[in-house]
């Protein structure tokens, strides 16, 4: 008998490394069945138009094309999208953004695919079209969607705590600020993709690269007009997500391929190109922030206005703008504030689902904001977060509970005694000839899972083999986070096994249980607190089976360990496949359902808001500080050094932990620093990873990771989920770096070393 | 056209057509998508293959190309299911993610340790500078290689 | 489908070209194929000059650096020659692009491609390159500012290849500088480069000053007559920053998405400075 490391709080080796680093783990992008089609889609030339004509007549006999699809061919809704479902999968009457799929073609080739797109002929009755959310909340505006009585207002609503009006003018220091945030494109290196079939049986197989495999399934029988209990979704590991495929990209197109080819697979790969037109986007924003406060230090009041650009379709943008509302007063206390919040259509690329959904873009003001002020009260700006921060037991500027697990203030306090920050005044002295530097911090926080008003389920499966291992039937979707490995770690944990007597099943709605979707964090925390308990159930009922088999008397006396039982009192080992083979199919499986726990909140504020989301319960905390270098000659900012302190509750994986934070933060500096995505009146000026600058290995550095565990009750093992909180606050910390290396504060992010040179011009100049 | 090369140590003489890109060959009439495509135009570095020992980008790489040539992608260097010490310095070292610029870190690895078996972290940057992650801040695949080349170093 | 030649000699290259005039030529290919796919080139017969090994040699004779035009970016990294004789070029292709399309991309084809932005561009117009054209019968020499005429445009022959690039090795005591500003820093096309060879008498003053100018004009830009103010300073902040003003008011930027004219035109005024960074 042996004993061994608790697998939870160990940097167990993820089980998906092997496979995925000898290139043999298949993605939704590596399947190509026998005897596939290719389908593509023929995209709108406007942003804004009626379709009088759908010409596919010169395409539709070429050698090599099979089929040429349009709405007509949809027997179903033709309507996707969550909660409103505004989207077709074909466009019908309209299109309303450069980008909106009108026809679709089946093709052998990829070649004559795409000679097939450019030869087919729509003709569009071209509309006024609007890019600008403020003008599509005019009076006179183009409307998107004609039948809404909001008319291009998708959500908005306000929170209001106290009187902010009257109190700002009771404050000692006041500042306001208006910011601009821009698109941020996913750029998932695995872009949109599946493959499709339709079975002698009638099921439409999707293989995809999803977040929400469950939730497509429900979207496509409702558009398709395919039967639920026909449809089958699979959603192996992908190869990114961040949120950008957190519904249907090109699930609905390639079910609608599969209904129509004949019982041929059929398979869509979008280009990059493609990606950057079709797919959805972080929602650009305007948010305007005044904040005031006494002069000993205290926060007093808050104005926030946040306007969100919505794009063409709803998307996520209600839940977007809930949750930005929800975040705008970050972590502090603050008693009175009002806090007003649009989401609106335009004819721009949709926006959806981004890591962070709505807090990068309130916390890159409020954070600056925090900066801002405390140089008005002469406050060190750590010192003033401090002052300000909740405690468990606080509510939040924004009227949110903190009921549940709040370390902040240990993480402002691991800042505050870190090097890098204590030392900043003489880094920044140092700065050689030419170069400019400064030291940044922001903080802020992440609610996670659905809100108050949308059930946060997950089903665990997991079923004792009939060779004594166990198989765990994953319902949520791994898009490299890590979900996966980490139930295998938390079955390890439960039932004495090392990790290799473990299989996984990748989502499957045939095979494993609804689960909810791969995003808000959420995904460790329900379906590992569902597994636990499932895995659980299944430990009992095997020791009690080995009692019942007279292997002992009392359940306690045996400890499992990987393929055996051990009898303790009388050492004797049980291999776990004999009381396997004791046991009917039925018992050898556990099913355990975990529900989310709600911030049940009295309704103070507007009801759509609340069903979109607000508020949330269990949040994870954080707070960055970012030492920045500038080239005075060039502009150029570099990240020299990148601390990062995280309240994601107790660590379950350190090595896991750490490639969620420095992945998240790096992502944030592209937000930050790099990632300017250009538009010009609906059209895309950057349209590929050329134009479009992700950071490379040379532009980010080595970031510090200090785990602050706080222990999350809820959550499985004390844990709460860190997908999130990481990058939120690279934008706000690097730009109070900068604000403090120049001398100013910049609004109008990223933050290019073109913007920078130019300011360091005209201040050289005054 | 019939094009002969060498593909992982193994002969092959197929008859394709000479303008198909490299990359789709492998993936599509070969069957090893374990080389990825993430951007089709060079900026990415996931579809990274070693020609003669050399990485290219097999996107930018024509199936007439091949003619003569030994090649080597991601499935070349584990054959018979034992990883190569970079492969499981980089399962060690948790660098890896997602895994879909997997591959393609590991090619220009595999190059840049032919090239300088002593890199420092800046050296190591460099190298991988053509290979984009979104996931891993590339920190630990950073702290792969190096542990990767302390391993082989060791070997020696 | 369209066919693709990989001739082994010149003598199949004329051939091959004789009975394809419209055939692309490809050298490295990390621009033809990108503008193929960008639909900015049509599908065509594509001949590939890869295994033809005359072109591949870097050699040095009597003074002069002979570069064949196939000869990659990471060939010259890795060359002592290029190295120690040309340190103007070499600073160039350490930032060029990124390992993998170091190891395709080739001199001959920076050159062909003519972007503005190319990075081996600036260094072979101060180190005033010449550049051997051949054809099927003959040969001539071209110095690159002649060669080049616009974005994408040159000289090249539809029966031509670029053959060798010929460079004077340059006077002792010189220095050659190469800094570009991309978006970041790696896979980042110039924003504004500069590249500068500049000539030290004993007395550390300026003999001789050349500066070439990418991603700031139609084409890589030098100005002589600004270069003439510098005989006889001596390098300070003061000279080069002066130099840069003269120097920005004369380049021609344009905007595009990945910079405006005025940012670039600003970088243009600035970049002599970074030769004085460089030194402290």
């Amino acid at each position: 008998m042996t004993t061994y490391a608790s697998p939870i709080g160990s940097s167990l080796k993820r089980v998906d490394g092997p496979g995925k680093i000898s290139g043999l783990e298949k993605y939704a992008a590596d399947y190509y069945p026998d005897n596939f089609l290719w389908a593509g889609a023929k995209r709108s030339d406007h942003p804004h138009a009626l379709i009088k004509e759908i010409d596919i007549s010169p395409v539709r006999n070429l050698p090599g094309i099979f089929a040429v699809l349009t709405h007509e061919d949809i027997k179903g809704a033709n309507r996707v999208g969550v909660p409103e479902m505004d989207q077709p999968v074909l466009a019908d009457r309209k299109v309303r953004y450069k980008g909106d799929p009108v026809a679709l073609v089946l093709a052998e080739n990829k070649t004559v695919l795409q000679e097939a797109i450019d030869k087919i002929v729509i003709k569009y009755e071209p509309l006024p079209a609007v890019f600008d959310p403020e003008a599509a909340l005019a009076e006179n505006a183009p409307l998107l969607h004609e039948n809404r009585n909001d008319k291009n207002l998708l959500l908005g609503g306000r929170v209001v705590r106290g009187n902010s009006i009257a109190a700002m003018s009771e404050c000692d220091a006041v500042a306001e600020a208006d910011f601009q945030l821009p698109w941020q494109e996913h750029a998932y290196l695995e872009t949109e993709a599946g493959v499709a079939r339709v079975d002698e049986e009638g099921i439409l197989a999707i293989i995809a690269s999803t977040q929400t495999p469950w939730r497509d399934r429900n979207e496509l029988a409702y558009a398709l007009g395919w039967p639920l209990d026909k449809i089958r979704v699979i959603a192996p590991y992908l190869g990114g997500g961040f949120g950008g495929k957190d519904g249907i990209t090109v699930q609905g197109l390639l079910g609608l391929a599969a209904l129509h080819s004949g019982g041929r697979p059929v398979k869509m790969w979008n280009s990059r190109e493609e990606s950057f037109l079709s797919s959805t986007k972080r929602h650009p924003g305007r948010v305007h922030y005044e904040l005031g406060c006494k002069k000993d230090g205290t926060l007093y009041a808050m104005n926030c206005r946040i306007v969100l650009d919505t794009g063409a379709y709803a998307s996520l943008g209600g839940p977007v703008l809930a949750l930005a509302m929800e975040h705008a007063a970050g972590v502090y206390r603050i008693p009175h504030a009002l806090i007003e919040g649009f989401s609106v259509y335009t004819n721009n690329p949709v926006g959806g689902a981004f890591r962070g959904f709505g807090a990068p873009q309130v916390l890159a003001g409020l954070e600056q904001m925090m900066d801002i002020l405390a140089d008005k009260i002469a406050w060190d700006p750590l010192a003033f977060r401090l002052k300000n921060a909740v405690m468990r037991g606080d509510e939040t500027g924004a009227g949110v509970w903190m009921s549940n697990s709040t370390a902040i203030i240990p993480c402002l306090e691991k800042l505050q005694e870190h090097p890098l920050w204590t030392s900043r005044q003489a880094w920044v002295s140092q700065a050689p000839p030419f170069k400019l530097r400064g030291v940044g911090i922001a903080a802020g926080l992440q609610g996670t899972g659905y809100g108050p008003m949308v059930a946060d389920i997950a089903n665990a499966k997991i079923e004792l083999l009939p060779d004594g291992r166990f198989r765990i039937y994953s319902g949520v979707a791994d898009m490299g986070q890590g979900n996966n490995p980490t139930n295998v770690q938390i079955a390890a944990e439960v039932l004495g096994q090392t990790a290799d007597c473990f299989e996984l099943i990748q989502p499957d709605t045939l095979q494993t249980l609804p689960s909810g979707s791969s995003a808000a964090s959420r995904t460790t925390y329900s379906y590992g607190n569902a597994l636990k308990a499932a895995a659980l159930q299944l430990k009992e009922r095997i020791l009690t089976r080995a009692c019942n088999m007279g292997m002992g008397l009392y359940a306690e006396d045996f400890l499992l360990s990987s393929g055996r039982l051990n009898h303790l009192p009388s050492g004797r080992e049980i291999p776990l496949g004999l009381v396997a083979a004791s046991m009917r199919p039925e018992e050898r499986v556990s099913i355990y359902s975990y529900t989310a726990p709600v911030n049940r909140y009295p309704d103070k504020i507007n009801p759509d808001i609340r069903a979109a989301g607000f508020p949330h319960r269990v949040f994870a905390f954080a707070c960055h500080l970012a030492r920045v270098q500038i080239d005075e000659l060039t502009g150029e900012v570099e990240i020299s050094d990148y601390l990062a302190a995280t309240d994601a509750g107790k660590v379950l994986n350190p090595q896991l932990y750490e490639q969620q934070v420095q992945g998240g933060a790096v992502q944030g500096m592209g937000y930050a620093l790099w990632e300017d995505f250009k538009l010009d009146r609906g059209e895309l000026m950057t349209r590929n990873l050329a134009t479009y600058i992700l950071p490379t290995s040379m532009d980010v550095p080595d970031i510090l990771s200090i785990a602050v565990e706080s222990v999350e009750e809820s959550g499985p093992f004390g844990m709460k989920g860190i997908g999130e909180i990481v990058i939120n606050l690279a934008l706000p910390a690097i730009a109070n770096g900068i604000a403090r290396a120049v001398g100013q504060h910049i609004f109008k992010s990223p933050l290019t070393a073109e913007q920078l040179l130019l300011i360091l011009e005209k201040r050289a100049a005054e | 056209m019939k094009i002969a090369f060498e593909l992982n140590g193994i002969k092959q003489e197929i008859d394709y057509l000479p303008d198909r890109r490299v990359v789709d060959l492998l993936r599509e009439e070969l069957g090893y998508t374990g080389t990825k495509e993430a951007c089709g135009s060079g900026e990415c570095g996931a579809c990274t293959i070693l020609v003669d020992g050399v990485s290219k980008l097999s996107c930018l790489m024509l199936a007439a190309q091949l003619q003569g040539r030994s090649i080597t992608t991601i499935e070349g260097m584990s054959p018979g299911k034992k990883l190569h010490p970079i492969q499981q310095a980089f399962v060690d070292k948790g660098a890896v993610q997602c895994g879909f610029c997997s591959p393609g870190m590991l090619m220009a690895t595999v190059d840049l340790l032919q090239r300088n078996p002593a890199p420092d972290r800046q050296q190591i940057r460099a190298a991988l500078s053509g290979n984009l992650c979104r996931c891993t801040g590339y920190q630990k695949i950073i702290d792969a290689v190096e542990s990767a080349a302390a391993e082989m170093r060791d070997k020696l | 489908m369209s066919q693709v030649f990989l001739p082994h000699t010149l003598e199949e290259l004329w051939t091959i070209k004789q009975e394809n005039p419209a055939a692309l030529i490809m050298a490295g290919g990390t621009d033809l194929l990108v503008k193929i796919r960008d639909r900015k080139l049509p599908p065509a017969v594509i001949l590939a000059l890869e295994n033809i090994a005359e072109l591949r040699q870097i050699e040095r004779q009597d003074g002069e650096i002979c570069i064949g035009s196939m000869v990659t970016h990471q060939q010259l990294l890795d060359s002592p020659i290029i190295q120690t004789q040309l340190p103007v070029l070499h600073q160039a292709v350490a930032v060029l692009g990124s390992p993998p399309i170091r190891h395709m991309g080739t001199i001959g084809g920076n050159i062909c491609t003519a972007s503005p932005a190319g990075d081996t561009l600036p260094p072979l117009y101060v180190l005033n390159a010449g550049l051997e054209l051949k054809n099927a019968a003959t040969s001539r020499l071209l110095p690159i500012q002649d060669f080049i005429q616009g974005p994408g445009q040159t000289l090249l022959g539809s029966n031509e290849i670029l053959y060798k690039i010929r460079i004077s090795i340059p006077a002792p005591h010189s220095q050659g500088f190469y800094f570009k500003v991309g978006q970041r820093k790696a896979l980042a096309i110039a924003i504004c480069s500069m590249a500068s060879l500049l000539q030290f008498a004993e007395d550390k003053r300026i003999l001789e000053g050349r500066f070439a100018w990418g991603s700031t004009g139609p084409t890589v830009m030098r100005f002589p007559e600004v270069e003439n103010t510098l005989i006889g300073e001596k390098l300070s902040p003061i000279i080069l920053g002066r130099l840069g003003q003269s120097m920005a008011a004369l380049v021609s930027p344009i905007s595009d998405v990945r910079a405006s004219a005025e940012y670039r035109r600003l970088l243009a005024s600035k970049l002599p400075l970074k030769i004085w960074q460089s030194l402290i």
